[in-house]
C-alpha cells in the first residue's frame, strides 16, 4: 500500500487526538511560532526579499518546465564523475535500486540522514525486510524511529516531541536516566549514533538540491549528519525528487539564501554540502560509489498543467510553520510523509485525489501558506482548484453535489432566495439535527436566522 | 476620493440579510453619514462564495450571475464584507467572464473617502480580528483599525493578528474541532478588550457562535455596529 494514500476520515481523527494533547499543542505552538518568526526576522534582513523569491520562482520554474533535458545533463555530469544516476519512476523502482547496492555489497547496516523521499517511498520498512539495519542519524528522525513513529513536519521531525518524551526515549538506549536537558539530549544522541557512521556499510541520504550542471548533490543540515553518511561509508546512496534539480552553482546561490532563512531563520545552515562525484584517485575520503535516486512517482504527471508550480516547492516547511490549521491539527493528520500545506497540495496530486479526499479541505484557505512560501508557490489557490477538481471529478460526495445544486438553483433568483430563506426561517429548529448543522452545533451556538435587511 | 452626493450600491451579502441585518442598516447609515446615496439593489442574492470556495464552480456560476444582473456599473458597490468583497474583485470575472467590479468593502471605502466617524467609543479597548481574505487578497488592514481609533477607541493587539479564526466557509464544519480550536484561540487573545470586532459576517458567525455556546465574555461585534452604534 502506498504511504501517502489516507483515508478520508483520517484527517479529523488523527487532529482529534492532536487537540486533546495538551503538551502537543504547546510544543507545536511554540516550535512554529519560533520557525515563524525567525523566517520573519530573516526575510526581513534581505535587501529586497520580493526580487529574491521572484527570482526563485523563476529558477525553479526554468528548470522544471525543461526538466528532461536537465535529468540527462544531470546524469551525464555524474557519469563523468564516476557516479550513477538512476531514474526511479515508482517508489518500487527506487526501493529495488536501494536493495540491490545493499544486496551487491552485502550490507548489514545502513546510516541514514533526513530524506522525506524515503519516507515516501516507505524505504525503512523494505530494508528491515531485507534484513538491513537503517539507523537515522537526524536527532528528530532518530527520536521517532525509537518511538516508532513517523515525522509531523518536513523540516523539524518530531517538532511535536517535548524534553521530557525525548529523554525517556534516549534514556530507553543508555540503559540510564538522562536528565531533559537539551545539552545532555544532544550528547546522548551524538554518542549513541556515532558507532553507527563508522561501521555502516552505506550512506543514505536525501538531497536538497541536485546541480544540472556539476552534478552535485547539495546536502543541508545543521547537524553534520548528512556529510558524514555521505562521506564515511563506502557507499552513498543519495535519494531525492526529480524535480529537486536546479540549473547551476548561480541557481543555487540563490535557492540557498532562501531556503534557510525560511525554513528556520538562518541565513545559512550549519553544515551546506556539494557533492561532486565519488572519492577520486588519490583522495584520503569520500564513499566508493555514489548513486543518485531521482524519484518521479507521479512528479511527471504535474508538468504543464494546472499544478506545475507545485513542483518549485524546496521542502522548507515555512508553509506548515504559518499553517492555522497545521498548528492545532498537528502533521500526523496530513498522513505519515507530507503534512501541512504543501502536503494537503501534493499528496493528493501524488497518488490521486480518491485517495487523499480530505486534504484539499484540510485549510481555511486563509493564505498565509502562499504568503510565506519562498518560491511563491500559490499554494491555498492550488487547494482551490484541487477541490474544483473533486467535485467535477466527482469525488464530492453526491450529497455534497446535490446540496450545492439544489442550493444554487434556489439561489439564481431573488425570488428563488427570498422563498427559500422564508422556509429557512421557518424550519431553523431542524438547522442542529441536519449534517452541516449538527457539525457547527458541536462546538458553536447556531445562527439565528432573523427578520431579513430587505425586508425592513 | 468621490464627491460627496455621489450614489453607492449596497450589497447586503447573504449572511448580512439573513443573520446580521442590524450590520448592514448600521453600514447604510455609516455611508449616508459620510454624505453618500445609498442604493440597495432589491434583486441582488448573493456572490457565489459558499459554493466557489467549496469547489463547487457550476454552482457558485449560477448564484454568481444574480450580483452580476443586480448590480449597475455606474456606482460603486460597498460590501460589509472583506471575504465578499475579495470575491467579487479577484474571482468573479474569471468566473463569469466579465468586466472588473469597482466593489469595495466597506471601512476600506469610509477610509479611503475620509468619511467622518461620530465619537462613540471613547475609553473603549477594541481588539479588531484581521479576516485572512480582507488582509492577504485586499490588503486592507489599517483602515479598519484607523476608523476605530477615530471613534475613540484604543485598539488592543491581538497576540498573532495572522491567525486565521477558523471560519472557512465549510472548513468550519468538515473540520469542526480544528475550527472550535481556532476560534478559542482567537477568543482567548482577545479576552482582555471590551470587544472583538471584524468587517467579516462569516467569521463573526463562526466567533459569536464559539462565544456563546462556550461562554466567552467578549463580545463579537460586526466594524458596521462598532463604527454606528459604538461597543457598549
Amino acid at each position: 500500500m502506498n504511504k501517502l494514500e489516507q483515508p478520508a476520515e483520517r484527517f479529523r481523527v488523527i487532529a482529534r487526538g492532536t487537540l486533546g494533547r495538551g503538551r502537543t499543542q504547546a510544543a507545536l505552538d511554540l516550535a512554529t511560532g519560533r520557525l515563524r518568526g525567525n523566517r520573519l526576522a530573516a526575510w526581513a534582513e534581505v535587501d529586497d526579499v520580493e526580487a529574491l523569491r521572484e527570482r526563485a520562482h523563476e529558477a525553479r520554474m526554468r528548470v522544471i518546465r525543461d526538466l528532461d533535458a536537465h535529468v540527462e545533463q544531470f546524469t551525464r555530469a555524474v557519469e563523468g564523475l564516476g557516479g550513477h544516476v538512476f531514474l526511479a519512476r515508482t517508489a518500487e523502482e527506487a526501493r529495488e535500486y536501494v536493495l540491490e547496492v545493499c544486496r551487491r555489497r552485502g550490507a548489514r547496516l545502513v546510516a541514514k540522514a533526513k530524506s522525506m523521499v524515503s519516507e515516501e517511498i516507505g524505504l525503512n520498512e523494505a530494508l528491515e525486510a531485507a534484513g538491513v539495519r537503517p539507523v537515522e542519524t537526524d536527532l528528530g528522525e532518530y527520536i521517532l524511529q525509537l518511538a516508532g513513529e513517523h515525522p509531523v513536519h518536513i523540516v523539524a521531525p518530531a517538532i511535536e516531541k517535548t524534553a521530557e518524551e525525548v529523554a525517556a526515549l534516549l534514556s530507553a538506549v543508555d540503559g540510564s536516566l538522562l536528565t531533559p536537558d537539551l545539552e545532555v539530549l544532544t550528547q546522548a544522541a551524538r554518542r549513541q549514533l556515532r558507532e553507527s557512521f563508522l561501521t555502516a556499510d552505506v550512506g543514505i541520504t536525501g538531497a536538497n538540491f541536485v546541480v544540472s550542471e556539476t552534478g552535485s548533490v547539495v546536502l543541508v543540515t545543521n547537524e553534520g549528519n548528512a556529510r558524514l553518511c555521505s562521506a564515511a561509508p563506502p557507499v552513498h546512496i543519495a535519494i531525492t525528487g526529480i524535480e529537486r534539480l536546479v540549473a547551476d552553482l548561480d541557481d543555487l546561490a540563490v535557492l540557498l539564501r532562501l531556503l534557510g532563512r525560511s525554513g528556520t531563520g538562518q541565513r545559512l545552515t550549519t553544515y551546506t554540502t556539494l557533492v561532486t562525484g565519488p572519492r577520486r584517485a588519490g583522495e584520503a575520503d569520500g564513499p566508493e560509489e555514489l548513486h543518485v535516486i531521482l524519484l518521479d512517482n507521479g512528479r511527471s504527471n504535474l508538468r504543464g498543467g494546472r499544478y506545475e508550480e507545485m513542483l518549485a516547492c524546496i521542502r522548507c516547511g515555512a508553509c506548515l510553520n504559518v499553517c492555522p490549521v497545521y498548528r492545532r491539527s498537528g502533521g500526523g493528520a496530513y498522513g505519515p510523509v507530507y503534512s501541512g500545506p504543501m502536503g494537503a497540495v501534493l499528496v493528493p496530486l501524488l497518488v490521486g485525489l480518491e485517495k487523499a479526499a480530505a486534504l484539499p479541505h484540510a485549510s481555511s484557505l486563509c493564505g498565509a501558506c502562499t504568503e510565506a512560501c519562498p518560491v511563491k508557490i500559490p499554494l491555498h489557490e492550488l487547494l482551490l482548484e484541487l477541490r474544483r477538481d473533486l467535485v467535477e471529478e466527482k469525488v464530492a460526495s453526491r450529497w455534497e453535489r446535490w446540496a450545492f445544486a439544489a442550493w444554487s438553483l434556489a439561489w439564481s433568483s431573488a425570488v428563488g432566495y427570498r422563498v427559500s430563506t422564508r422556509l429557512a426561517r421557518f424550519g431553523q429548529p431542524l438547522g442542529g439535527v441536519l449534517g452541516p448543522g449538527r457539525l457547527w452545533g458541536g462546538g458553536r451556538a447556531l445562527p439565528r436566522l432573523v427578520r431579513r435587511f430587505r425586508d425592513r | 476620493m468621490l464627491s460627496p452626493v455621489a450614489t453607492v450600491q449596497l450589497f447586503a451579502t447573504c449572511l448580512g440579510d439573513l443573520i446580521f441585518p442590524d450590520a448592514v442598516a448600521d453600514s447604510e447609515s455609516l455611508l449616508r453619514g459620510a454624505g453618500f446615496q445609498v442604493e440597495f439593489p432589491r434583486s441582488q442574492v448573493c456572490c457565489g462564495q459558499p459554493a466557489f470556495n467549496a469547489g463547487h464552480r457550476g454552482a457558485a456560476r449560477r448564484v454568481a450571475r444574480t450580483f452580476a444582473r443586480a448590480f449597475s456599473r455606474k456606482a460603486p458597490i460597498v460590501v460589509p464584507s472583506g471575504s465578499c468583497a475579495t470575491m467579487i474583485f479577484h474571482y468573479l470575472p474569471d468566473l463569469l467572464g466579465c468586466d472588473p467590479f469597482d466593489v469595495w468593502e466597506l471601512s476600506s471605502f469610509l477610509d479611503e473617502n475620509g468619511a467622518e466617524v461620530p465619537l462613540r467609543n471613547k475609553g473603549r479597548h477594541l481588539a479588531y480580528h484581521d479576516s485572512c481574505h480582507m488582509l492577504r487578497e485586499l490588503g486592507v488592514a489599517d483602515a479598519p483599525r484607523r476608523l476605530l481609533e477615530r471613534s475613540g477607541a484604543t485598539i488592543v493587539p491581538l497576540p498573532r493578528p495572522d491567525l486565521c479564526c477558523g471560519f472557512g466557509g465549510t472548513f468550519s464544519v468538515r473540520q469542526p474541532e480544528v475550527s472550535v480550536a481556532m476560534a478559542d484561540d482567537k477568543l482567548a487573545g482577545a479576552a482582555r478588550a471590551d470587544a472583538l470586532v471584524t468587517a467579516d459576517p462569516g467569521c463573526l458567525m463562526h466567533l459569536r457562535g464559539r462565544a456563546e455556546h462556550a461562554k466567552w465574555a467578549v463580545p463579537l461585534v460586526h466594524i458596521a455596529t462598532a463604527l454606528a452604534q459604538g461597543v457598549a
